[in-house]
């Protein structure tokens, strides 16, 4: 079906061929001029991403050493004064808890209950049907967080919206309750919702690994007499443990970068309490004019995602050389 | 150690392909001086791009200055004038992220107090003492306590639009309804919270999402609590110590305010304007409000009629340290950047914004923003209400700035969350203040 | 293909297997009753009064008016919607065309230091934009490209360009060679064979490509809300934050404003659905 799949037995002739056909352009035209000629096709990417997306961040490290005041444009080196005031600021260990509330709930209904659901979803027969419920839970993720996050600000509302509504319409009016109102809930209900928004497009994953499964392996699982759980189990969770574990890096380093649901939801209040890394980098920087320190959360945030990105380069390695 | 992360630093720096000239480091955003001073014979060329960040981008206020600037570019058709228009929200990221990128527009939004000396501080307004102090032909067109407020040095750098105080919006049918009075002091309100409560409204719609909400409460009790040298004693982070008890007495006065009037914990989880809604609906009878508001609070369109609004000062303690005749509210107005490109222009635009004219469709509905141009009001059009605030600020003694504008950035988050918190209940008066101390010490030593 | 995963294809006649069945079923109905029926209401929302959105939530509007939405049009979201269609095609063409370029050039191409180029480009996925936010700032202001809508094109190019070129690349590396060295040995010149004959193989993947990074531009939101100040740069995620702070208590009409952003990426999402699954499979589901 797919290119992938045929390219099996031609890339070994292909890989004869071009031996020979590099061997033969390496006499013809192994000139300096020829390879800077090739550089072209490099090029445009390495300016653009070296450029906008390098230079910034190597900046990034400078600025966090130093104070600046964007009124005057007064820059003062400070060394590492911003590093030390980091580790006393008990907002930036309050964001660095949420950030890790947001990977571990993540981890659990993004790649476990999605794996569970894509279980169900591939078992049904009709294939119209499979595809029906993947595009149905997929929807929330195609839209944007501000929307999102907006739409389920009116959800929560206290005393007049949906949820509250739901829960006196259930006679269960003793739970209504602030959600984002309150210092001890507004996070969790701001996680809610982007697992609302997220869940379904990892489902979707899930089932494009569960579809590589050869069918044969469930036949022959059925003829010995397993039943279904024990084929989840023993052979679906097995053979898309690659995919797990790609999912569960993906989503770690994803909820080290939230910043719209909660800048939208609460902007990090109330009292701080739902403030992760990025919003307090945004908070000190453009609201409090403190862009050294808020330099130093943005490497703080460069590190975690830094070091989930190593961890899935040092992941798919591994998996290459098990292959 | 430090230098040796530096010089790691660097060592990235160099071997990354791109060249440091692109410049984002350091800031090279102004250089020390004085301010540009504005000449009062310079000749106004009437050519060219304008722009303006204004703070009228809630959807009722918009088309003010959108009218405005169009009957400037038809006098002047040279001239085209670019809106920015943001709202109480969105200002101050926007403002800060215009600063720190060098693109602030030919005019902007200032609050008075350590909000526009920032801009001051920065070199980046327009000194305008020899076009609008007080002896000058344009400043004594407009309220001198105004133009007053956006002094610094002795220099006069803004130009007030208007005047902007807090009252208490009621009900009137409401309280006519149960028999109570407009309070007369704290208790009274109180006690007024506890019969309307009986008769099933909520008697002060409080949302407090934004977190500036209760920074409005908080500074006319302590106007009324603390005494008005040690409060501006207290706005300068040097010489701050926030030890005088009427601060735990005016934290008090809320708790006490927030139980009996209002939904509880729950004012975290409502925003201002849903508040607002709330008593525009007939649900609440009363909403702690700016006179900017007063025309929003009540229209043709709401269930709560204009001629039943009524409004009253929040009522002070009977037995206040600080003085009851002060009032929380401040003007607002308008700064020229010094590095306009036609700084004659921006002046002459204001001075069109404020002729009498533009102030009395300022201060009449809907947008009745009382205009700090004297005579600005025409009292055959405005509403009976925003004429009577006006009178109300007239008579105040003093004139309470925000806590959130006339602090220190890092002081006024300090109190912006610390509120939050002790509405919720996860922190008491004394830890309030006592973080607002330490940021205060912190902004000190920076 | 008869996928059987769970429950077994075999006859259900055990009750446990039927009654097991039906409960997944009511699990698969719960969880989409749970994600559509917001989306619902949020639409409905914008056909209701503002009093209505909140006293009455579950009910159905009065009358079907499409007064919110044309307001909400008026009010911006018309602005909003050019600038986000313009953002979003714009990027779109260079991101997929950059980083095709670029994988061709990783692929197939005499180019040196390749290993280090590939370490670079695709390096840029592990880095977060929050990061280079504040350095940014001053950057976009000193190529005067603050509050356009270059400035998030430029973005989001750069920001996509290394995961882009990483499922171009990868798709390439299957490719077989064939073809395009029987072109080189025929004479044909690098930039022949990009054209000719890579370009056309490469076309699923470079729709799945399309897809996910329309998806990217229509919905991104720090780079927005930071470059972008005035009605009619701003896109419609910063916009409608805006749209919902000026309106203050006019919810029906930013419902409206919100069922309109989230439409046609939905719409967009149900008519490509089969490439973009295409594309995740061959990119990311490897």
């Amino acid at each position: 079906m797919t290119m992938a799949s045929v390219t099996a037995t031609p890339t070994r002739n292909g890989a004869a061929l071009r031996g020979a056909v590099s061997n033969r352009s390496r006499w013809l035209r192994h000139g300096l001029l020829q390879q800077l000629a090739a550089l072209r096709w490099g090029i445009v990417a390495l300016i653009i991403v070296g450029w906008f997306v390098y230079y910034p961040i190597v900046d990034n490290l400078f600025v966090s050493t130093t104070t600046q005041d964007i009124f005057t444009g007064e820059v003062d080196y400070v060394g590492l004064d911003n590093y030390r005031r980091l580790l006393d600021d008990p907002v930036v260990w309050r964001a660095l808890t949420n950030n890790g509330l947001y990977a571990v709930l993540s981890v659990i209904f993004q790649v476990f209950a999605a794996f569970v659901l894509a279980a169900i979803i591939e078992g049904l027969r009709s294939r119209a049907w499979r595809n029906f419920w993947r595009a149905v839970y997929f929807i929330p993720s195609a839209i944007s967080t501000t929307v999102t996050g907006l739409l389920f600000y009116f959800i929560y509302q206290p005393d007049i919206g949906l949820l509250d509504a739901l829960l006196h319409l259930l006679g269960l009016q003793n739970l209504s309750y602030t959600w984002l109102g309150d210092e001890r809930t507004a996070i969790y209900a701001i996680i809610a919702m982007s697992q609302w928004q997220g869940f379904g497009y990892s489902t979707l994953l899930f089932t494009i690994a569960i579809q590589k499964i050869p069918r044969e392996l469930y036949d022959a699982a059925t003829v010995d007499g397993a039943g279904p759980l024990r084929q989840l189990f023993c052979i679906t969770f097995p053979l898309t443990r690659e995919m797990t574990g790609m999912m569960i890096i993906v989503t770690i380093a994803g909820a080290f970068q939230v910043f719209n649901e909660v800048m939208v939801m609460t902007g990090g209040g109330p009292n701080n309490s739902s403030q992760v890394l990025g919003t307090w980098l945004y908070e000190q920087g453009f609201n409090q004019n403190d862009m050294g320190y808020a330099a130093a959360i943005g490497v703080v945030i460069f590190l975690a995602t830094l070091t989930t990105g190593l961890l899935q380069l040092w992941y798919t390695k591994r998996r290459r050389v098990e292959a | 150690m430090q230098r040796s992360i530096h010089s790691t630093a660097a060592m990235i720096a160099a071997v990354s392909v791109i060249s440091m000239s692109w410049g984002a480091f350091p800031a090279t955003a102004s250089a020390a001086g004085d301010a540009p001073v504005a000449d009062p014979a310079a000749k106004v060329d009437y050519s060219g791009k304008l722009t303006i960040l204004t703070k009228f981008g809630l959807q009722l206020l918009s088309p003010y200055f959108v009218n405005v600037a169009k009957a400037y570019e038809a006098q002047h058709p040279g001239v085209k004038i670019e809106l920015i228009q943001e709202n109480d929200d969105s200002i101050k990221g926007k403002t800060k992220t215009l600063v720190a990128s060098n693109s602030l527009p030919d005019i902007y939004f200032s609050w008075t107090g350590t909000w526009g000396e920032n801009f001051i501080r920065g070199n980046r307004a327009v000194d305008l003492s020899k076009v609008i102090g007080p002896e000058t032909e344009w400043g004594k067109t407009l309220s001198p306590a105004a133009v007053k407020a956006f002094s610094y040095n002795g220099k006069y750098f803004g130009v007030p639009l208007y005047l902007d105080a807090k009252f208490m919006g009621y009900n009137k049918k409401m309280f006519a309804d149960l028999g109570i009075e407009p309070p007369k002091d704290f208790d009274a309100l109180l006690k007024a919270c506890d019969a309307l409560k009986g008769s099933g409204v909520v008697p002060i719609a409080i949302g407090n999402k934004e977190s500036w909400p209760l920074v409005h409460y908080l500074g006319q009790l302590l106007a009324y609590n603390v005494p008005t040298e040690t409060l501006e004693r207290d706005f300068n982070p040097k010489t701050a110590t926030f030890n005088h008890p009427g601060y735990i007495a005016a934290l008090g006065q809320y708790r006490s305010l927030q139980e009996r009037c209002a939904g509880g914990a729950q004012v975290n989880g409502l925003s201002y304007q849903t508040a607002l809604q709330s008593m525009s609906d007939r649900k609440a009878a009363m909403y702690y409000q700016e006179i900017i508001e007063f025309d929003q609070a009540a229209t043709k369109e709401t269930a709560l009629k204009p001629e039943e609004f009524g409004f009253f000062k929040l009522p002070a303690p009977s037995d206040a340290k600080g003085s009851v005749t002060a009032l929380e509210g401040a003007p607002e107005g308008y700064m020229v950047n010094a590095k306009a490109k036609n700084v004659p222009l921006a002046i002459d635009f204001l001075k069109f914004l404020t002729s009498q004219e533009n102030g009395r469709t300022l201060s009449a509905p809907p947008y009745g923003q009382p205009s700090a141009v004297i005579g600005g009001a025409d009292k055959t059009r405005i509403n009976p209400n925003v004429a009577e605030g006006m009178e109300e600020i007239a008579k105040a003694s003093y004139l309470m700035p925000w806590l959130d504008t006339v602090n220190h950035p890092r002081v006024a988050a300090a109190w912006l969350s610390g509120l939050q918190a002790f509405a919720g209940g996860s922190m008491s008066a004394e830890d309030l203040l006592a973080s607002v101390r330490k940021a205060a010490a912190a902004a000190a030593r920076q | 293909m008869s996928a059987v995963v769970i429950p077994a294809g075999a006859p259900l006649r055990n009750p446990w297997l039927v009654i097991g069945k039906g409960v997944l079923m009511a699990l698969l109905v719960a969880a989409g009753i749970l994600v559509v029926y917001p989306l619902v209401w949020m639409a409905l929302g914008g056909f209701k009064s503002n009093s209505q959105i909140f006293s009455d939530p579950f009910a159905l509007p009065d009358r079907w008016s499409f007064d919110n939405y044309v307001a909400a049009w008026n009010q911006g979201v018309r602005n909003f919607l050019f600038s986000s269609l313009l953002v979003t095609v714009v990027s779109t063409i260079t991101t997929v065309f950059i980083s095709a370029w670029t994988a061709y050039g990783l692929t197939r191409t005499q180019m040196f230091g390749k290993p280090v180029i590939v370490g670079f480009v695709l390096g840029g996925m592990m880095l977060s934009p929050t990061v280079a936010l504040v350095p940014l700032v001053q950057m976009m202001q000193s190529l005067g490209l603050y509050n356009t809508h270059w400035a998030l094109i430029i973005l989001y190019t750069a920001f996509r360009v290394p995961f882009t070129t990483f499922l171009i690349r990868a798709y390439m590396l299957d490719l077989p060679r064939d073809l395009d060295e029987a072109a080189m040995i025929d004479g044909a010149s690098e930039g022949q064979i990009f054209r000719k004959i890579m370009l056309p193989l490469c076309r699923s993947i470079i729709v799945s490509c399309i897809i996910l990074h329309i998806l990217f531009a229509w919905n991104e939101y720090i780079f927005a809300m930071i470059f972008t100040n005035q009605i009619d740069v701003q896109t419609l995620p910063v916009g409608l934050t805006s749209l919902m702070a000026k309106h203050g208590t006019n919810f029906a009409e930013v419902f409206a404003a919100m069922t309109i952003s989230a439409l046609p990426i939905v719409v967009i999402f149900f008519f490509t659905q089969r490439y973009f699954i295409r594309g995740l499979t061959e990119g990311i589901g490897k």
